[in-house]
């Protein structure tokens, strides 16, 4: 077979699939709804691929796992929801601190706390980029489709190791169980990336040194650097400094790979927004409710465009700036009682901004954001 | 950009545990022979066994249209429940296809109905279980889904082995409901 | 061969020497287990290019750093989940952990449990001081009955793990224990562990004279460690589940070894036959 099948593939399962194309070979989870799927096919597909799966005893220790095998120079990816995603923030924050890749998918349901767990959630898009303590640089992307989930968990893995991050696949719980049909590339024409590996002079190397795009070369245990990683704010050769230049210098380096690489770290869809007077903007099921929304507005002569951000964080600004530019108004619905729209009132001004929110479990549907803008237009 | 994708929204309805899900993913399986692309959804509850269950298909070549129902065209019910927490989402005029022992009380008026003894039909073929893959067989007849041979290749890929006979009698059983025993 | 496993052992060889001085107190145990364990190392030949420490949080979790290995300083309790990751990942290191009282009984509790149960291979060192003494002096699940910590002020009210009990009934096929005091046995216990193939659970039965021991008034460090050595008794291990430990008689050296399979292997087989079916299908 050469060319790129069509199949029907189920969301948490698009999600394993792209992982093991994108050539994680190592899982840690514990079981939770609605994201249990992607760690029972990890555990049948790993251990064909030469992998390793394990079931840990909680979510802390699966990340902690997740990083530990990372550390080994192996990519790896944990699974969650609410409550795991919860428990995962410290480790999640030393991956961070540490520049340890790693791919932590977090199907959102219902909460706070155990709260709806089977239903559907957009309520952490605020925990995904400030869950954990301190100033930490982190990359959320936001898949919308099955096949998104697919492509963009492949994105995730050759991002954390780009920049040396964690990177969070986010995504309802709508969209983690779709079946949809899928266009499913050749295993070999995945493009992947890998870390950059040190070599050369032990003596020498400074493991958590800046290079040009202020991504460190790392050290992989057996080749001969023997470095020391510590979640302690530390100096370019990786051990403890509380000297303040020093350690000012070494978070901002950390800000700063995230924040000067935006171009090649953001994405983002648009939908008829050349002349739309109200931008919409959303994520996941919402954004598919939206464009069908948008399609019916237009069929009723009501100028309405879709923004839709791919890579949630860093959040596109510049690019929602120019399509909400000439816009009237911008409306964000979202299953919360209001997160997106935070971003985006910093983003293009907060009088022009206007909110749909549901957190009443079900998906918010394309007739709810039709009623809105009608309201809006009226 | 803004054009109408063909979309079909489909459902089988009933309660936990009839294989709605499994019936519903050999049309997914057919249609993608076709070459359609579809979005497969279903009830997602601790409900395997008894209580309200759906299985949906929404048919559309717009790869990015929204993949949840929103006006159900074709639905075929195996319960009185299944029927009941449906019709909201049915379309005036739409197919409506329910079990003639199941679905006691169907509504009078303001759809295609059709009224077909397919959990009968299912014990006479072989096993109470195949229900589903009756309604099937009437559901793509009815509705024009798919040519019978299509459907039968997807039974053939989408279940088990030492069940295919079984299950390509029950859509055949479906298939030829339709004509004979219809009634409006 | 590397040259410094024929040389006799010389600690300088296995620290990293830019990162002294330490910053342990005078009288703190912790140096003596750091040298037994790398002791241990030296005299099984480990190559320190494939050596891995993981460290938690505390004074045990600090020792980490000045071994000139692949060391990692980890989150508050959880070196044992990242050592879990790690050895998965790559079997062809020696992961030892490095943990303290309070991380690998409190607050990592848990993680000790299932790693007994795994029986994974690494091995764990469990510094065992009585008390949080980097956080400055509160209780922990090992701080005997009645002493003052800064959270016991009235005396410590909490009975004790015996964490060698607990490693022992929670199946870790390697238990051991050792006092700072004899040095030599230490590293042989420490040695046994390293060389066993499982999961190796160790005490070290180390001591904090600056925070702790000056609070109860336990002396200096020479009577800190002569008392270690006193309470040791290899003959008594009876029925004292509820009793304060340093009331008993603890049981040292090898406590308990048992022949289990070890979960890397036996995951590595079972994957290797998944491979060669999927490869007959094909």
């Amino acid at each position: 077979m050469t060319t790129p099948s069509l199949a029907s593939l189920h969301g948490n399962r698009a999600c394993a699939a792209g992982a093991i194309a994108a050539g994680c070979r190592f899982f840690a989870g514990y079981p939770i709804t609605p994201s249990s799927e992607i760690a029972e096919q990890m555990s049948r597909e790993l251990p064909r691929a030469e992998g390793v799966f394990i079931q840990m005893e909680d979510e802390i220790s699966s990340l902690a796992a997740v990083i530990g095998a990372s550390l080994g120079g192996v990519k790896a990816m944990t699974a969650t929801s609410g409550p795991g995603f919860s428990l995962m923030q410290e480790n999640l924050g030393y991956a961070a601190m540490t520049e340890v890749p790693c791919v932590i998918v977090n199907v959102m349901r219902g909460g706070p706390s155990t709260g709806m767990p089977t239903r559907p959630s957009q309520s952490d898009i605020m925990q995904a980029r400030w869950g954990t303590h301190g100033d930490h640089p982190v990359i959320v992307v936001a898949p919308a489709s099955v096949q998104e989930i697919y492509d963009e968990t492949i994105r995730a893995f050759n991002l954390a190791e780009e920049f040396r991050t964690p990177v969070i696949v986010l995504y309802d719980e709508v969209i983690a169980h779709l079946l949809e049909s899928v266009v499913l590339p050749q295993r070999d024409t995945v493009p992947t990336m890998t870390r950059k590996w040190a070599s050369g002079e032990e003596t020498t190397f400074l493991p958590y040194a800046a290079t040009e795009d202020g991504v460190p070369i790392m050290a992989r245990p057996g080749d001969g650097h023997r470095v020391h990683v510590t979640g302690l704010t530390h100096t370019p050769d990786g051990f403890p400094t509380q000297r303040p230049d020093l350690a000012a210098k070494a978070t901002q380096r950390l800000l700063d790979k995230i924040e000067f690489n935006r171009d090649r770290i953001e994405r983002n869809e648009t939908f008829d927004i050349e002349d739309a007077d109200v931008v919409i903007v959303a994520i996941g099921i919402v954004a598919r409710a939206a464009r069908r929304a948008v399609q019916e507005l237009r069929s009723a002569g009501l100028r309405a465009g879709l923004f839709r951000p791919v890579t949630l964080w860093p959040f596109p600004e510049d690019a929602l700036r120019e399509a909400a530019a000439k816009a009237t108004c911008v409306l964000v619905p979202e299953m919360n009682a209001g997160q997106l729209a935070l971003e985006v009132e910093r983003v293009v001004g907060p009088g022009k901004v206007a909110r749909l929110n549901r957190i009443d479990g079900e998906p918010i549907a394309p007739a709810d954001i039709v009623r809105r803008v009608r309201e809006i237009a009226a | 950009m803004t054009v109408h994708a063909h979309r079909a929204e489909i459902r089988l309805a009933g309660s936990g545990g009839q294989g709605l899900i499994t019936g519903m993913h050999i049309l997914f399986r057919a249609l993608a022979i076709e070459g359609r692309r579809a979005a497969q959804s279903q009830s997602y509850e601790p409900t395997s066994r008894g209580g309200f269950c759906y299985s949906d298909l929404i048919v559309s070549d717009d790869s990015g249209d929204y993949p949840l129902a929103t006006g159900l065209g074709m639905v075929a019910a195996l319960s009185q429940i299944g029927l009941d927490r449906s019709l909201a989402l049915i379309k005036p005029g739409a197919l409506l296809i329910v079990d003639e022992r199941l679905v006691p009380e169907p509504p009078r008026s303001g759809f295609d109905l059709h009224v077909l003894p397919m959990a009968a039909r299912a014990v006479e073929v072989g096993s109470p279980r195949i229900a589903n893959v009756v309604a099937l067989g009437a559901l793509a007849h009815l509705g024009r889904l798919v040519p019978r041979e299509v459907l039968e290749q997807a039974v053939r890929l989408e279940t088990p082995p030492k069940f295919a006979e079984l299950n390509l009698a029950a859509v055949r059983e479906g298939w030829g409901l339709v004509g004979a025993n219809v009634q409006v | 061969m590397n040259d410094l496993l024929e040389a006799p052992f010389d600690v300088k060889d296995y620290l990293r020497l830019e990162m002294m001085p330490h910053f342990m107190c005078p009288g703190c145990g912790h140096g003596i287990a750091l040298r037994c364990l790398l002791w241990a190392v030296h005299e099984l030949g480990i190559d320190k290019n494939k050596l891995a420490i993981v460290c938690g949080i505390g004074c045990s979790g600090r020792v980490g750093a000045y071994i000139d290995a692949n060391t990692f300083h980890t989150t508050h309790g959880r070196p044992l989940a990242f050592a879990t990751g790690l050895k998965l990942a790559r079997p062809d290191l020696t992961v030892v952990v490095i943990t303290g009282d309070g991380d690998c009984l409190a607050i990592g509790g848990n993680h000790l449990i299932h790693a007994c149960r795994r029986n994974l291979d690494l091995t764990c060192l469990m510094l065992n001081n009585e008390v949080y003494a980097m956080t400055g002096g509160q209780v922990s699940p090992t701080t005997a009955i009645d002493r003052l910590t800064t959270t016991t002020p009235h005396g410590n009210a909490e009975p004790t793990f015996d964490a060698c009990r607990l490693a022992d009934a929670a199946g870790a096929s390697f238990v051991g224990r050792e006092v700072t005091r004899q040095a030599p046995a230490l590293k042989n216990v420490i040695k046994a562990g390293l060389a066993h193939e499982g999961f190796s659970f160790i005490e070290v039965m180390s001591d904090c004279t600056e925070i702790y021991g000056r609070k109860n008034d336990l002396g200096e460090s020479p009577e800190m460690i002569m008392s270690q050595k006193s309470d040791m008794r290899p003959e008594a291990f009876g029925n004292v589940a509820d009793q304060p430990f340093r009331a008993n008689r603890l049981r040292a050296g090898i406590i308990a070894q048992r022949d289990r399979p070890e979960y890397g292997s036996v995951y590595r087989q079972r994957a290797a036959a998944e491979q060669a079916k999927a490869k007959a299908k094909s």
